[in-house]
């Protein structure tokens, strides 16, 4: 009995052994949680051309430590139901995924990283998601509160006649909170906000809420909804004599390719603010734009289209500067690393810009506001 | 037990269940759809009595499956014995009300949502033993109360109302007394399961109550053979397992390959897979092993 | 305060003439099929999306590309023909459910096409040629456009012509009689095949018609603005009574302004709930719609 015992004892910590010694995989997968299918398939798409992107520029400059790697797709099709096994799947072995996308498919398998410890990059939402999920995911936009406010502030004050505002806002997971901070911004100057048009989110027609807006008599009007309803906002405005077009103000959420399919020239001079400046004289970002468009059709990249690339960069910068060796046995470690670098990095060579993070939020991501010109953005100005 | 196995047992009960609850009414030619919104009214009620008034996890589920009931109940005692296409609209009405209500207030989170669920006793195992426990009990118990419905008086009576409205009434069924019943008893299904669907997740968003859920459960049922209950037992993981294993190029047609089995099947074998003959045959095969080996 | 109620009511008849047209496509095929094409406004929409692929490899050509959508529409409708058909062999009850049932599988497919196979799955936009936004009456508030004219000219004309041609002609009188009862219909000698495709193809016909208005009204279209309003046109149909062309005229227009005036004074985010909970009003009260069911 006791040879059985001790045999058995002696296999166990063989194993172990084994076990902690298995060598690190040839690759770094990254698994990318992503709405591949579905409703919002055309946005996931140029998130997922994003990442593979950075992967593809990585590769060629002879990968991360040596070792390519790997973009998963692994398609959520917006449903919480696949979003969450998916998730279920991925823990058990992933260093660091990148995804879910968007909102409803991050609240059901965002827990189950956070439970397994695991770091997964939301870059495409709001940080009062993804701080719910700290520090295993990290913000890709800065306080909603603290940014918004002054950079409707910064396109009021371009007018003088600017008195009494009206805004479009659809009740979409953090859009309400977007637009209080818009009003926050006007008050403070002054400005009198009036009263919010609330824009059903499977509306058909826009008559009924221009026709509510301008009854009010607005200066400007803001606009915090779905990008293709704010383009048929736009033109039932311009339909009903609405002519000061920078007097209109998009908010980031707005800015994506079905917005200037639906506007098309109806948009010209609107303005719109987001987060990064297309207009920037950069190499690196010069061959991104290139590239998108050639694989585009001519398209400029939708604003989101860097944010997965970045997030690749980023997970590259952890791994190197923190020693991650990929090994199996130190993938609770090493994921702890990895969240740990990404929290608080410093000075972070993005696609556009720089920037650091603090406890999982950017400190100095730039903010801009552009002018709306044959479907292209225009810069305006920089809001610090 | 493995995480995603875990995930895929407890989502597969969970649409089993609300198959079920659609299948129920459906047995008396009722589509109602109002389970779906009874999922959502029930699970942010539960979330809520949980979170903001730290009611135990126990009480908040039984007040999910009475709301629901109650529901189900108060609206029966309108559309008990209405026309199919009523019945559909009524159900539309409830999806839109409760995406509305819930999405205007804040206790619930507004359009944000609910996060960080507690854990069911304090960690996550015992939270996922629970969850596992819970959803087996219902199965069972629906299971067999389905069963027993199957072949008592009143699941004839159903039958009755589903070929002829007439014919049953000149019977002398009770046909509004059914569909209230019915009605009453698939909300209370679809209360409690909406709380439990939440607590998998630890979390509610209204998108978790779409239409898109309400063709999911279509298609198990009419797929799985709406004569029975147990077609949906079949079809439920199928439907749902099958596709995470596909190749990511069939993957993406995920959809379209629901909708061509739902049009293939009521064109070509408009019962459903698992036919009403079929397990009476298993059924009197059984009856027969157990009655030889006697 | 008036101006501003009077263009709220213009904006609902536009969107009211929309239900409206959906509709009349749903009930004429009710009354001359017997099926119940919940989906029905996916068909159109898939519609709208064949016009905008041709108008775009034509370079706008109007004309080829308002007849892609009206064939596209009469071929989806002789292809799904048989399998309604087959679905509702008995007549029953039982089986006009279950034709709605097999919409919604269609729905389901075509809504899932149109977001892969066009366009990326982006919203598509008409030229300016077909939905121009200039209103052709423009007074303060108050503004018409040439698609809401046409859009509701249409709809109260295909009503007009439709109920004539249902209730007034032999040939109506046979698509209703080969729907009710194709048995007797072959009794008393109406070619059954002929005549059925002929229902078919005339619902597909009005279908195709009903895309180009949407164009021409909206300018755009999504894979999802089926989806959007399908809950509503099945709720039009069963208010105003199953099959009832008039009824679902009124209760179209009606519902336009109710949404419109709610969205205009009281609440956008709570217009369909307070529109659902009046239509549920209405159905408990009377289940067979207002104006009767016609089949």
């Amino acid at each position: 009995m006791k040879k059985i015992l001790g045999f058995l004892i002696a296999a166990a910590l063989l194993l172990s052994v084994v076990g902690c010694q298995q060598p690190a995989p040839k690759e770094w997968d990254i698994p990318f949680l992503n709405s591949l299918t579905g409703a919002i398939a055309s946005i996931g798409e140029y998130l997922e051309w994003g990442a593979e992107r950075a992967a593809k520029e990585i590769n060629d400059a002879g990968g991360i430590k040596g070792k390519p790697v790997k973009i998963v797709p692994v398609d959520t099709a917006l449903d919480p139901q696949k979003g969450s096994t998916e998730m279920a799947r991925l823990v058990k072995n992933t260093l660091v995924a990148l995804g879910p996308v968007p909102e409803p498919v991050i609240m059901a398998a965002m827990p189950i990283a956070v439970e397994a410890g695991m770091p997964s990059i939301t870059a495409s939402t709001s940080l009062e998601y993804a701080q719910k999920f700290f520090p295993w995911t990290v913000s890709w936009l800065p306080s909603t509160q603290d940014r918004l406010a002054p950079l409707v502030a910064a396109w009021a004050k371009q007018f003088g006649d600017m008195k009494q505002v009206v805004q479009f806002v659809e009740n979409y997971g953090p859009w309400p909170g977007m637009a209080d901070a818009h009003a926050a911004g006007l008050a403070g100057l002054g400005i009198k906000m009036l009263d919010k048009v609330e824009v059903p989110s499977d509306a058909v027609t826009f008559g009924p809420l221009v026709v509510k807006a301008l009854s009010e008599k607005p200066d400007g009007i803001v606009f915090a909804c779905k990008p293709a309803s704010a383009a048929k906002l736009i033109k039932e405005l311009k339909s009903r004599g609405w002519k000061k077009m920078d007097h209109l103000l998009l908010f980031s959420s707005a800015d994506a390719p079905d917005l200037y399919t639906t506007g098309g020239k109806d948009l010209d001079g609107a303005q719109i603010y987001n987060y990064i400046n297309p207009d920037i004289d950069n190499p690196r970002w010069d061959a991104f734009k290139k590239a998108y468009g050639d694989a585009h059709g001519g398209q400029e990249p939708p604003s989101l289209s860097t944010n997965y690339y970045d997030a690749v960069y980023m997970i590259k910068d952890a791994i190197e500067k923190t020693g991650v060796t990929g090994l199996p046995g130190k993938l609770k470690q090493e994921r702890k690393m990895i969240a740990d670098y990404m929290a608080n990095v410093q000075g972070f060579h993005g696609i556009m810009f720089d920037w650091d993070m603090k406890d999982g939020v950017p400190t100095n991501k730039p903010s801009f506001i552009f002018k709306i010109q044959d479907a292209k953005k225009v810069l305006v100005q920089e809001v610090k | 037990m493995p995480l995603e196995l875990y995930y895929f047992l407890s989502i597969t009960a969970v649409n089993i269940l609300l198959s079920w609850a659609l299948y129920l009414p459906y047995r008396v030619a009722h589509l109602h759809f109002i389970t779906v919104a009874n999922m959502a009214i029930s699970g942010y009620a539960a979330a809520w009595l949980v979170m903001s008034l730290h009611v135990p996890f126990g009480w908040a589920l039984l007040a999910g499956f009475v709301l629901g009931g109650l529901i189900g109940w108060l609206v029966s005692l309108f559309i008990g014995d209405a026309p199919t296409f009523a019945v559909v609209i009524v159900g539309f009405t409830f999806i839109f009300i409760a995406r509305t209500v819930i999405e205007n207030t804040p206790a619930v989170g507004g359009s944000m949502g609910i996060f960080g669920l507690p854990n069911i006793g304090g960690s996550p195992e015992t939270h996922r033993a629970t969850i596992m426990a819970i959803l087996a009990a219902m199965l069972l118990l629906v299971g067999f109360l389905l069963h027993r419905f199957e072949h008592s008086r009143l699941g004839r009576a159903a039958s009755a109302i589903f070929v002829d409205k007439d014919l049953a009434a000149s019977l002398g069924v009770d046909i509004r007394g059914l569909g209230r019943l019915l009605q009453t008893v698939s909300c209370t299904i679809a209360g409690g399961t909406g709380v439990l669907y939440g607590f998998i997740y630890k979390s509610f968003h209204l998108d978790f109550f779409t239409f898109g859920l309400v063709g999911i459960a279509m298609t198990i049922i009419f797929v799985g053979g709406y004569s029975t209950p147990w077609g949906t037992v079949v079809l439920a993981p199928i439907l749902y397992g099958v596709p995470l294993l596909f190749p990511p190029a069939i993957q993406e047609w995920r959809i379209v390959i629901y909708g061509a089995a739902l049009v293939l099947v009521l064109v070509l074998k408009p019962e459903g897979f698992v036919t009403r003959r079929f397990v009476v045959s298993v059924e009197s095969f059984l009856s027969g092993a157990t009655r030889k080996k006697r | 305060m008036m101006q501003e109620l009077i263009a709220q009511v213009v904006n609902g008849l536009s969107l009211g003439s929309i239900y409206v047209l959906l509709v009349t496509g749903f009930n004429l095929l009710l009354l001359v099929a017997m099926i119940i094409h919940f989906s029905y406004p996916q068909v159109v929409v898939f519609s709208m999306y064949v016009s905008w692929v041709v108008l775009r490899l034509t370079g706008d050509n109007l004309l080829l590309g308002v007849l892609a959508g009206v064939v596209s529409s009469v071929v989806i409708n002789l292809l799904s023909a048989p399998l309604f058909q087959k679905v509702m062999q008995k007549r029953g009850e039982v089986d006009i459910n279950a034709t709605m049932v097999l919409s919604m599988g269609i729905g389901m497919i075509i809504t899932d096409v149109l977001s892969h196979s066009f366009n990326e799955g982006l919203p598509v936009a008409f030229p300016d040629s077909l939905s121009s936004n200039t209103p052709i009456v423009r007074l303060g508030l108050i503004s018409i456009q040439t698609g809401q004219v046409w859009s509701l000219g249409v709809g109260i004309v295909a009503v007009a012509l439709f109920f004539l041609l249902l209730y007034r002609t032999r040939p109506g009188r046979a698509f209703r009689a080969i729907a009710e009862d194709p048995n007797g219909a072959r009794l008393v000698g109406i070619p059954l095949l002929r005549t059925g495709l002929y229902s078919y193809a005339l619902t597909g016909v009005l279908g195709g018609i009903i895309a180009v208005l949407l164009a021409m009204l909206l300018g755009s279209a999504t894979p999802g603005l089926g989806e959007q309003v399908a809950h509503k046109v099945l709720a039009v149909s069963i208010i105003a009574g199953l099959g009832n062309l008039v009824g679902g005229l009124v209760v179209g227009l009606l519902l336009g302004v109710l949404e419109a005036i709610v969205q205009g004074y009281v609440s956008g985010s709570w217009s369909n709930a307070i529109a659902f909970v009046i239509m549920l009003v209405v159905i408990l009260v009377r289940p067979k719609g207002l104006f009767g069911t016609r089949l």
